[in-house]
């Protein structure tokens, strides 16, 4: 088996590996960072004085964040599997506890942000007001 | 690869303060304009988290969502308490 699959060719598909998921968290961060600005400048244009609509823009950028975030997750895991020294692990898993916490924490404002704006519709006299 | 992240996550920092500017003044409210700018900037933060990130750059990361809570609650709370003071 060792001839078969070296531990060069091992690492170098590894690599790859990680590269295109690293690649695809970042475009589809980017790609909703974009959505979400087309829909801010629409929500400025055609909707003033309705910060609801701002919060709804707000909810779908956070979805594709914390997608983007699974995939770096994703690389993070991917990287274990070649990190040959035990100081290289330690790095990859303060790295992926930091993401695994923003992933968190982005999902928890997701929900309170969820709930908000439902008791914005259905009862728009009970939501908190803004400054 | 690394360049096209830097570029693009200066690109979205730039959309950033545009839509923050754009929401302050379609609904004149400080909490969703700085709402709307923290969570834009925290899209470029990922993106420059992207290939093997610093220490530096993952505590910005990390520094951008602590922000974005503590000022949100603080807004949110300096307006309910000046509803209640009101009514």
């Amino acid at each position: 088996m060792t001839e078969l699959v070296s531990e060069d060719f091992l690492k170098s598909a590894v690599e790859l590996l990680v590269r295109l998921v690293e690649s695809a968290g970042a475009v589809v961060i980017f790609v909703g960072a974009l959505i979400a600005f087309v829909r801010f400048l629409d929500a400025a244009v055609r909707h003033r004085h309705e910060p609801h609509r701002f919060v709804a823009v707000r909810l779908g950028l956070g979805r594709y964040l914390a997608l983007g975030l699974e995939f770096q997750l994703a690389s993070d895991v991917l990287r274990t599997a070649v990190a040959p020294t035990l100081r290289e692990i330690g790095e990859l898993a303060a790295v992926a506890a930091i993401r695994t916490a923003l992933n968190y924490f982005l999902g928890k404002e997701i929900k309170e942000e969820q709930e908000q704006l439902a008791a914005e519709r259905t009862d728009p006299s009970s939501s908190t007001p803004r400054p | 690869m690394s360049g096209t992240l830097g570029s693009a996550a200066l690109l979205v920092t730039g959309a950033a303060l545009l839509s923050a500017a754009a929401a302050l003044l379609a609904t004149r409210s400080a909490l969703t304009s700085l709402t709307v700018l923290l969570d834009m900037l925290l899209a470029a933060s990922l993106l420059r988290l992207v290939l093997d990130p610093t220490p530096v750059q993952l505590a910005g990361t990390a520094l951008v969502v602590v922000v974005k809570r503590l000022a949100s609650a603080g807004l949110r709370r300096a307006a309910a308490s000046r509803t209640r003071a009101s009514s």
